[in-house]
Parts: C-alpha cells; sequence; structure tokens
C-alpha cells in the first residue's frame, strides 16, 4: 500500500481568508443598501433643482458603476496572465466586488460617474494589479483611487456644510452649535461620502466584524481610542483658553462620530494586506494613522484627512515591520508607553498650535 | 474515532532498526543464526557522545538484515528475529521499593526517600541498559538524557502529542501510582525536586483524583490547563520555570519533558527490570476499517497491525501520518517497524489543500508562543534575505506548528520557517 506525502493533514484552526472576505462581502452590501435608503430619507432643500429620488438612484448607479468597472479591470487582467479561472466560482468575484462598492461609498453623491470609474480605474489597476493583486500590494487600493479623484477632480467634489467643515469655521470663529445628536446617529446630514453617513449601522458592523476578526480590534480600537483622546486633548486646550468649556464633548463627539472616522475604522484602517502584522506594530500604525488624521483636520485644507493618512501609514508599513523583531511582552510594554508619550505630544503641540 | 482497545504481543518476525535519526553508527552484538532473549543486546547505537543498546524484545533467532524504511522515513538496516513465542527473558536488576517503605504514606520528602533505596547514579545506569533515552519525539519532548544539569523534570499528563491525541486516561486511573513513582525517579536521576506535570481542566475527575491521591505528600506540583485552546501551554509553563526563552533541545535549558507513558517506563525499568518490549500506540484516521488503542510488541510491523485490524477502506489517496498532527511525518508506505518513539499513527483520505496568498492578518505572529515573528520570518525566506532571517531570531523557533494551525490562508507556515532556520544553521 502506498500513500501520498504530498501535504501533511495538518489541523487547521476555523478561521479562513475566504470566510473573512465573504464576512466583510456581507457587511458591505449591507452598507451599501442602507446608504441607498438614507438617501430617499434625506431632506432636500426646497431651491434644489433634483429630488430624493433623483439622490437615490444616483447613489444606486454609483455602487453598480464602481462594481462593474472594478470587475471588468479584473477579468481583463486574469485573461491577461491566465487565471481566468478563479471566475469560475462566486469566491472569485468577491474582492473585486468590496473593492469597487468601498470606492463608491467614498465619494460624494454629487461625483459625476466619469470620475468615479476613473477613481475606480486608478484604484483598482494602479493600486492593485500593477503590485501583482490581492495581498500583494502595499497601498491600500481604495484609497489610491479615492486620493487620486480627490486631488486631481477636486472642484468638481465640492461638498459643503457637513458637521466637520462647520466645526472648522466654528473653532476659527468662535462660535459653533452642535447639530441634533440623533440625527448625527441615524445619518441624516450631509455628508463627504454616501458610506460615512449612518453611526448606528457602522457602530454595528463594526462589532460584528470584530466578533468574525475580520477587524483587528488592536488597530481599529488604538486608533478610536486615540482619535477620541487626541480630540479630546485639543478640544479641551482650545475651549480652555476660550473660557467654554461646555463645548469640549460637542466638539469631540463631531470628530468622533461624523467623517470618515468610524467608516475608516470599520473599513479602510484594518485592511490586513497593507497593514503591519504584529501586535507592536498594528498598535503604532494605528497611532501614526489617528495623530495624522487628526493633524491634517486641525491645520491642514481638507476636512477630513483620513485617505491622506491611512496611506501614509501604508506607507511607513515596510519601516515599522522592518523595526520590529519580536512580539513579546517586554516589547509590548515599550510600545505602549512610547505611544502614550507620542498621543500626549501631538496632542499638547496641536492644541497650541491651533 | 478510537473503538477498542487491543493487543499484538506475539508477531511472527520483529524488525528492529539499527540507527536512527540521532544516532547513526550501528555496532552489532549478535550474527546471524544466533539465538537472543527478550531484553538481550543485539546492538549498540551510537551518535558521538553516548552508545544505546537495542535491545531485543521477544525471544528468537536472529534470521538476516534488511533495509527498511525506518519510521522517520529514512531507508535504515533493520536486525530481523524471528519469534519462537516462548518469551524466555535474561535476568535483569530491579530495585524494589521496600514494603514497608510502599505502606507507610506519610514518609518525608520524596528524594530523601529515594535515595535510601537507590542512588542518581543507579538509576541513569539502569535506564542506560535498557535503553530508555527516546521515548517521546514530537514537539518539545527531549530524550531522557542527565549528561548535562537538570534542573527540572515536566511531564505531560494531557496529550500524547501535543496537541489533539489526548493521553489514554484508563492509562492514569490504572497506573497512577506507578506513573507517579516513575517521576520521582526521573527527579532523582536528575538531582531535581522541581517535578511537574501538567494537567487539564476537564480531566476526567477519577483519573485527576488517582494522580492528585499519587502526588500528595511528593512535592510534585500540577499545572492545570485549559486545552480548548490550542496555545502551546507546554512551552508557557516550561518558560515560567525557566524563566527564559527556551531553546529546541530542552535538555540546553535543563529540563527534561516527556510524557506520562515515559514515567510508566522508567517505573518499569527501576523496579521491574523491564526494557521496553511493548508500546501503547493509538491508531486512528478514515482509511482504516477499525480504530483501536494497541498494546504492541517493538519491532512489529505496521501492515501486520492493519491486517489485524481488517484492512484500509477502498480509497484512492490516503495519508499515512505519525506523531502529531503539527509536527509528526509522513510515510509513504506501511511497511515500517513500530518503535519505542511511535505513539499514535494516523491513516486517513488525502485531502488537497489550496493555499490562498497570504493576507498579512499576523494571526501567525500572535500565536508563535516562542515570541518571534512567523510570517516576516516567511517574507525574507521567500526574498531570500539571509541577515533578515537572523535578524529575526529565527533560531527561537521550537518547531510547534501553531504558525500552520493559525494561518485562515491554510499556508503552512512551519515549512517556511523551517527552511529559513536551516538555512542559517
Amino acid at each position: 500500500m502506498n500513500f501520498l506525502t504530498k501535504n501533511p493533514p495538518i489541523v487547521m484552526n476555523s478561521q479562513r481568508t475566504y470566510k473573512r472576505t465573504f464576512t466583510l462581502h456581507f457587511v458591505l452590501i449591507i452598507v451599501a443598501v442602507a446608504a441607498i435608503i438614507l438617501e430617499v430619507l434625506t431632506v432636500v432643500p426646497n431651491d434644489a433643482t433634483y429630488t430624493a429620488l433623483d439622490q437615490t438612484f444616483k447613489v444606486f448607479l454609483m455602487l453598480v458603476t464602481g462594481v462593474f468597472v472594478s470587475l471588468i479591470i479584473e477579468f481583463l487582467y486574469s485573461l491577461s496572465n491566465g487565471t481566468k479561472k478563479r471566475f469560475n466560482a462566486y469566491k472569485g468575484y468577491v474582492d473585486p466586488i468590496n473593492t469597487g462598492l468601498l470606492i463608491a461609498l467614498l465619494l460624494p453623491t454629487i461625483t459625476p460617474i466619469y470620475v468615479l470609474v476613473l477613481a475606480v480605474i486608478v484604484g483598482v489597476f494602479v493600486g492593485k494589479i500593477l503590485f501583482g493583486g490581492y495581498g500583494k500590494y502595499i497601498f491600500n487600493p481604495v484609497l489610491v483611487g479615492v486620493l487620486f479623484v480627490n486631488l486631481v477632480f477636486s472642484s468638481q467634489l465640492v461638498v459643503t456644510n457637513t458637521p466637520l467643515m462647520l466645526l472648522k469655521k466654528a473653532l476659527n470663529e468662535g462660535t459653533f452649535q452642535i447639530n441634533n445628536l440623533t440625527e448625527l446617529i441615524i445619518g441624516n446630514y450631509d455628508s463627504l461620502a454616501i458610506g460615512t453617513t449612518s453611526l448606528a449601522l457602522l457602530m454595528f458592523a463594526f462589532a460584528y466584524l470584530c466578533i468574525t476578526k475580520v477587524v483587528d480590534l488592536r488597530i481599529s480600537g488604538t486608533f478610536l481610542l486615540t482619535v477620541l483622546v487626541m480630540s479630546f486633548g485639543i478640544g479641551y486646550i482650545n475651549f480652555y483658553v476660550a473660557g467654554d468649556m461646555s463645548e469640549v464633548v460637542g466638539y469631540t463627539l463631531i470628530n468622533m462620530i461624523t467623517g470618515f472616522t468610524v467608516f475608516a475604522a470599520v473599513f479602510l484602517i484594518s485592511e490586513t494586506v497593507s497593514s503591519p502584522t504584529s501586535r507592536e506594530t498594528k498598535m503604532i500604525y494605528a497611532v501614526v494613522v489617528a495623530a495624522s488624521m487628526m493633524t491634517i483636520r486641525t491645520l491642514g485644507i481638507q476636512t477630513d484627512g483620513i485617505v491622506i493618512a491611512i496611506l501614509f501609514g501604508n506607507m511607513i508599513t515596510p519601516l515599522i515591520n522592518r523595526i520590529f523583531k519580536r512580539s513579546n511582552t517586554k516589547t509590548f510594554v515599550k510600545t505602549s508607553l512610547f505611544l502614550v508619550l507620542t498621543i500626549a505630544i501631538v496632542t499638547f503641540s496641536l492644541g497650541y498650535i491651533l | 474515532m478510537i473503538t477498542e482497545y487491543r493487543t499484538f504481543l506475539s508477531p511472527k518476525k520483529i524488525y528492529l532498526p539499527l540507527t536512527d535519526n540521532d544516532s547513526k553508527i550501528a555496532n552489532l552484538s549478535v550474527k546471524e543464526g544466533d539465538r537472543v532473549l527478550v531484553g538481550q543486546v543485539v546492538s549498540y547505537k551510537f551518535n558521538g557522545k553516548t552508545k544505546t543498546p537495542v535491545l531485543s524484545t521477544v525471544s528468537g533467532t536472529v534470521v538476516g538484515f534488511e533495509e527498511k524504511t525506518d519510521r522517520y522515513s529514512k531507508i535504515v538496516k533493520h536486525i530481523v528475529i524471528e519469534n519462537d513465542l516462548l518469551n524466555e527473558s535474561i535476568e535483569s536488576i530491579n530495585y524494589k521499593v521496600k514494603e514497608a517503605q510502599n505502606q507507610l504514606r506519610n514518609y518525608p520528602k520524596n528524594v530523601t526517600t529515594y535515595k535510601n533505596n537507590i542512588t542518581a547514579a543507579q538509576v541513569r545506569n539502569q535506564l542506560a541498559n535498557l535503553g530508555i533515552d527516546k521515548v517521546s519525539v514530537d514537539g518539545l519532548y527531549t530524550d531522557i538524557s542527565f549528561s548535562g544539569e537538570i534542573k527540572h523534570v515536566v511531564l505531560n499528563a494531557v496529550f500524547t502529542n501535543e496537541p489533539f491525541i489526548s493521553t489514554d486516561y484508563e492509562l492514569i486511573i490504572h497506573n497512577a501510582e506507578d506513573i507517579v513513582d516513575g517521576i520521582c525517579l526521573l527527579g532523582l536521576a536528575g538531582d531535581t525536586t522541581s517535578l511537574t506535570v501538567i494537567v487539564d481542566r476537564f480531566m476526567p475527575a477519577e483519573a485527576l483524583e488517582e494522580l492528585g491521591k499519587a502526588t500528595v505528600d511528593r512535592d510534585i506540583e500540577l499545572v492545570t490547563i485549559d486545552v480548548k485552546k490550542a496555545t502551546a501551554w507546554d512551552y508557557k509553563v516550561i518558560k515560567k520555570l525557566v524563566k527564559k526563552d527556551l531553546n529546541i533541545n530542552l535538555l540546553e535549558d535543563g529540563v527534561v519533558y516527556t510524557s506520562i507513558q515515559t514515567a510508566l517506563m522508567v517505573h518499569n525499568a527501576i523496579r521491574k527490570g523491564l526494557p521496553i518490549v511493548k508500546r501503547q500506540v493509538a491508531i486512528t484516521g478514515d482509511g482504516l476499517k477499525i480504530n483501536a488503542v494497541y498494546d504492541v510488541r517493538v519491532g512489529t510491523l505496521f501492515s501486520d497491525l492493519v491486517n489485524d485490524l481488517e484492512g484500509y477502506y477502498d480509497i484512492d489517496y490516503m495519508n499515512l501520518h505519525i506523531g502529531s498532527f503539527l509536527t509528526g511525518i509522513q510515510l509513504d508506505s506501511d511497511d515500517f517497524a513500530i518503535t519505542q518513539t511511535i505513539d499514535s499513527i494516523n491513516v486517513s483520505e488525502y485531502r488537497k489543500v489550496e493555499e490562498d496568498v497570504c493576507i498579512k492578518c499576523g494571526d501567525c505572529n500572535d500565536i508563535c508562543p516562542a515570541g518571534i515573528l512567523p510570517q516576516n520570518i516567511m517574507n525574507a525566506e521567500l526574498k531570500n534575505l539571509n541577515s533578515r532571517i537572523i535578524e529575526l531570531d529565527t533560531h527561537l523557533c521550537v518547531e510547534c506548528g501553531l504558525c500552520t494551525y493559525a494561518c485562515p490562508s491554510e499556508i503552512n507556515v512551519m515549512k517556511w520557517v523551517r527552511r529559513a532556520k536551516r538555512r542559517i544553521k
């Protein structure tokens, strides 16, 4: 009797890569559907030339276009390098669909369709395929596409009156009024992108993805915590100088729950391929992203710096991966102390500069 | 699933490998046509430092020498002995526990008591003479060697093979006293009082109770673990004792680490003068018609056992795996002899594993008990970066296989880390 010795019957645990991508896929589709439904509920200004239904159709069209363009590019690429058979099962479609959906969700409702198509082409082709496809890229392809159109077509993507913009204006002019909190949580406000609105849904998705281990709590949790501490610190210093402490909480809340903060924590920052690999490096990465984001938000021209912040984090990922050689208690304690110090210094500097 | 206990103690012929993967030089003591008895030395094997006897496990005639695949998948020379079924054995020395001491439960600390009856040198000599040096070989288990300084003796009462193949608890229930005696003897031989037994929280209460009763006055520490999570418990327990990163060979850290089956063998060797003529082997897998725990004579061919188990199912492609599922060895034929180092054999249908790309999730980095970064090492190995492999402390890998276990992309991470280790050796 002869036996095969090719691969051993190694017992593996129940975690699987495809299960994780499927879970993410499932959650993304729910978020996309919710984004469409939210557009129906949005109150349209009286003088507007469009109706709520027009907006809903636009959002639907954007999501579908994003998915199709992404799929077509991946399919053409698979024809060119002979990996066409991966499209035989639905498994092969999941990752392209996820990328397309995410790019569409990160753009505002007013985006012209050709801009969206360009965003997907740049994201999938330049961001993903040029590096060798899924698992090989160093920058998050979604953000590459979004950054590209944000830089090149910035005049077509102007959104006004998002809570963060109001906040920035208020900090400069000294008056600031917090919006209706319930409206903020449901997601009924002008936002920078179609997918970033409903806080309740995103938090639910966050919890679910954390339980299923798709999202690494050490990245997303550290990120959210850092943003919380930093925005509170910056708010505290500024309102302390101004003498009116009542709006610190409002400042922190707006920073936390609007904009891309939660959306990034759920879908972007803990994207495994472009983020670091060990416990300590993941925490450093999260803090670096949070600190860059807060710097851009408080000092930069952009209202929401998350895209550039995460791409910056991706950029330094190989470096932090190289610095760390071990992952044990000693390095963990050292890293944590270092990070607490960094957060404190950045918060105070930003607070005083502002 | 294991459904029954079986014995197979009278094979027609036995095959004993003359060398193994450490000791490569053999020196024969018998020739073809000689009659040998149970426990008689037929050959010595050398590894450069020590010589270990190869003992006959049956009485009968040496009928020749044959080249065969051994349990490490290497082709080595085997001595073939025809069994005359008389089971005559040579006279052996034994060191019985004095009756009075055995009855008196509340004697003082273990080591002094044993020293009154037998010395460390006697235990070491007896173990060396009876060839008890290698019993458990998978994972972190060490040889039974006392050439260096021994500070701790650790025994695993949970797994035959860490993880997944658990100990036969009937063995503990029926032999708890003897097992604990074996542990104390190991402590005496190593001149140490730090004796630790790893037990499972979810062990049958009876087994735990028997072990507790036997260890009560003897300064043996029982460490409870929770086996529901595979996280290299043995590594963590030993690391706590040693208080530094472990070597792949624990003997260098002054630790003898073995399973309780070994303790029972040590007891039998010292108190009864018995060499390892038979051993318990768990034979499992969906490829076999019957799964069983066997009491089998060392030297029996595995194919004989398969015949006794009514053969294989009619499956086209099968795997034959010896030892732990994470670190064991694959063989391409069932024509090999059972040795004292085999504790479990699995024959199952071949399942093709399609590896996905590495998504750099870092699950392997999190689970690694040695605190090194398998993903980064694999990356460096794939890019042939020697200096990076050294920088990442690859030599600390103990080859437990948990990185492969944790990988969601089903990549055999350990294979790459092993290759990296070999590269910088």
